[in-house]
């Protein structure tokens, strides 16, 4: 231990006299190390923030819809082909279902929103029922979202998002204002709470009308997305199953077809991501191995260089004592201290550019402990592979060629 | 008796040919002698100051030191041995550049494990023998070359060795330092240390008391040094 102190410190100073060199040296490593604190504290981000946003679907909650989560254009365009889910199946589902607490159902698309002589492009224009807000764990802020009687009556209403406050009625009262879709008038009834943005797209651009008004401004072609609440989280199984049953009879399935919907959870979506994410991972790790790996045969041969430079030193040490462990050590810790500081520089430069990038991106981040001690026991290891042959060589000059040595 | 040699073979293989550096050399030394090893260059007294030194093995012969049969040692042994028995003092100083004049008198205690305290104290000690008690934190740049060489004989001191191998001490100095450097010498073999000196001057081999000549590999003839004879 006192020696291995000693080895830091002369290689520290050694370091120190070399500023520049050192720091040139170390690029590649700071590059790997910083690449992967970086990618790891943002898919950490992105995992907290798609588990908090996951999280809002409810864990009881379930969706049935044509599409499911599509991950291949195969399957996309199979399940083009599919029936459409309608208004008739949400009510025979709900009807056929003791386990659901709710089943809603929603449609969507974009279109322009104007208010007077001011417009948003591109606004998500939702069609739901009135239960959606219990159902998605969705939070209004003022006034109230579309009732049953609003639905039944296919009236003209609209809870809207903060995006279109902004824009369309920025310092006024917008309760009671009209909008118009698509030549359509509306009359505002609510809006929900701020939700903020996540990689630049924005959760508070929205208008929201009842499923009923939709369809009959929107027409009827699109497959509604069925939205579930089970009654308990342990009864969401047998819940899907009544919902399949249900949706198995009205499509007249037989016992041998594989289903022509999808029913999936907030639970599925996630794995989703984690699959995906996880992929991510991989694949940047394996680019920043390559820059660490570079980093490693830098330091290596910087490493031959200082063994050459000292060779007069290494004469000295080992004619006063100095024994070939003690010479191979005195390298191997140099080696060591420069890739481990070029972790540490690595591991701050991550974190700073994840932040960077955070708040231009507007990703969260998260800085996870092990990425960092990763970071150093990984830079630490690529130090001491590539310090071990230089310090062997240094261990092995024969003293009295060494102090020769000019 | 603290070197016996006897029958000492050095021989070196260059491109195929034999070449003997040393051809049977037998000599002894006894503890608190003043020895200097004269000859020309090619002579091979550079490389009997090697085996002397455990820097080197012979090919053939035995060489006892201070009781310990040193000849078939391996590397590590040979370093123990350096470490704890020798002194070196070398013509180029062949002091660390970077470190103090401290750091480098306590180098060799690092490798033996001695405490840092300890250390610090024993070296300061080696540097006060030295007259270089207020020297202490300089760097080699910033000393003379009398001054460097005096940390060299520190360093070679502070392990308390049973010789002080000094190899043409006074070679990179100007006369009148070189005399000052031969003095503390002087002193070193008064307090009871074992000196060898390698040298091709005169006037420096005449500090010993005991002068061996070597040539072409042999001892040619021995002498009492003018100075003690006297």
């Amino acid at each position: 231990m006192r020696q291995f102190i000693e080895s830091v410190k002369i290689a520290l100073a050694a370091l120190w006299a070399n500023k520049l060199r050192t720091t040139l040296t170390l690029i590649g490593m700071i590059i790997g190390v910083a690449t992967i604190i970086a990618i790891v504290s943002l898919i950490t981000g992105m995992n907290q923030y798609v588990a908090a946003e996951i999280d809002q679907l409810g864990a009881t909650t379930f969706i049935v819809d044509k599409e499911g989560i599509i991950t291949s254009e195969e399957t996309w365009w199979e399940r083009m082909k599919r029936k459409k889910l309608t208004v008739e199946d949400m009510n025979e589902v709900a009807a056929g279902c003791q386990g659901c607490e709710y089943v809603g159902g929603r449609e969507m698309t974009m279109r322009k929103v104007k208010a007077g002589n001011r417009y948003v492009n591109d606004v998500f224009i939702m069609g739901s029922t009135a239960n959606y807000p219990q159902i998605v764990n969705f939070e209004i802020e003022q006034g109230h979202y579309p009732t049953e009687a609003d639905n039944e009556h296919r009236r003209p209403v609209a809870f809207i998002g903060y995006d279109i406050i902004d824009e369309l009625f920025p310092g006024m009262s917008h309760i009671g204002k009209t909008i118009t879709i698509s030549g359509q008038e509306y009359s505002v009834i609510g809006n929900g709470k701020r939700r903020g943005s996540t990689l630049g797209n924005s959760h508070d651009n929205y208008v929201i009308i009842p499923l009923s008004t939709f369809e009959k401004q929107f027409g009827q072609r699109r497959s509604l997305d069925i939205f579930v609440k089970a009654r308990s989280f342990e009864g969401i199984a047998s819940a899907q199953d009544e919902v399949r049953m249900t949706m198995r009879a009205r499509h007249k399935l037989k016992y041998a077809d594989a289903d022509d919907f999808e029913i999936f959870t907030a639970g599925d979506i996630m794995s989703m991501w984690e699959n995906f994410s996880r992929g991510a991972f991989i694949v940047m790790i394996g680019i920043s191995s390559i820059s660490l790996i570079v980093g490693g045969i830098v330091i290596m041969n910087i490493m031959l260089v200082s063994v050459t430079e000292r060779t007069r030193e290494i004469g000295i040490r080992k004619a006063i004592g100095a024994r070939k462990a003690s010479v191979m050590w005195q390298f191997l810790s140099e080696a060591l201290t420069l890739s481990v500081l070029g972790g540490a520089v690595g591991i701050l430069g991550g974190i700073a550019v994840g932040q960077g990038l955070s708040a231009l991106s507007g990703i969260p981040m998260g800085i996870e402990i092990w990425s960092i001690v990763a970071g150093i026991l990984v830079s630490g290891g690529i130090g001491t592979v590539f310090g071990v042959y230089p310090a062997m060589k240094a261990a092995r000059l024969d003293p009295i060629e060494a102090l020769r040595y000019e | 008796m603290l070197i016996k040699t006897e029958n000492l073979w050095k021989t070196y293989n260059m491109g195929g040919e034999e070449l003997h550096a040393l051809r049977g050399v037998t000599f002894c030394i006894d503890k608190g002698e003043y020895v200097a090893i004269m000859g020309p260059s090619g002579s091979g007294k550079s490389t009997l100051m090697n085996l002397i030194g455990c820097l080197d093995t012979p090919s053939k012969g035995t060489y006892q030191l201070n009781g310990r049969q040193v000849a078939s040692m391996n590397d590590d042994e040979l370093a123990f041995i350096r470490n704890k028995e020798i002194g070196f003092v070398f013509q180029t100083f062949n002091l660390l550049p970077r470190a103090t004049a401290l750091h480098n008198v306590e180098l060799p205690l690092i490798y033996n494990g001695t405490t840092a305290e300890t250390r610090i104290d024993l070296a300061k000690r080696a540097l006060e023998m030295v007259d270089l008690a207020d020297r202490m934190m300089h760097r080699p740049n910033q000393l003379s070359g009398g001054q460097r060489q005096r940390v060299a004989i520190a360093r070679a001191l502070v392990n308390n060795p049973s010789l002080i191998l000094a190899d043409e001490p006074t070679g990179n100095l100007d006369t009148k330092t070189g005399v000052e450097i031969m003095g503390v010498f002087d002193r070193l073999h008064e307090a009871g240390n074992t000196i060898i000196i390698v040298t091709h001057e005169h006037d420096v081999a005449q500090y010993a008391n005991r002068i061996v000549h070597i040539r072409d590999g042999q001892i040619e003839r021995e002498e009492s040094g003018r100075k003690r004879a006297a």
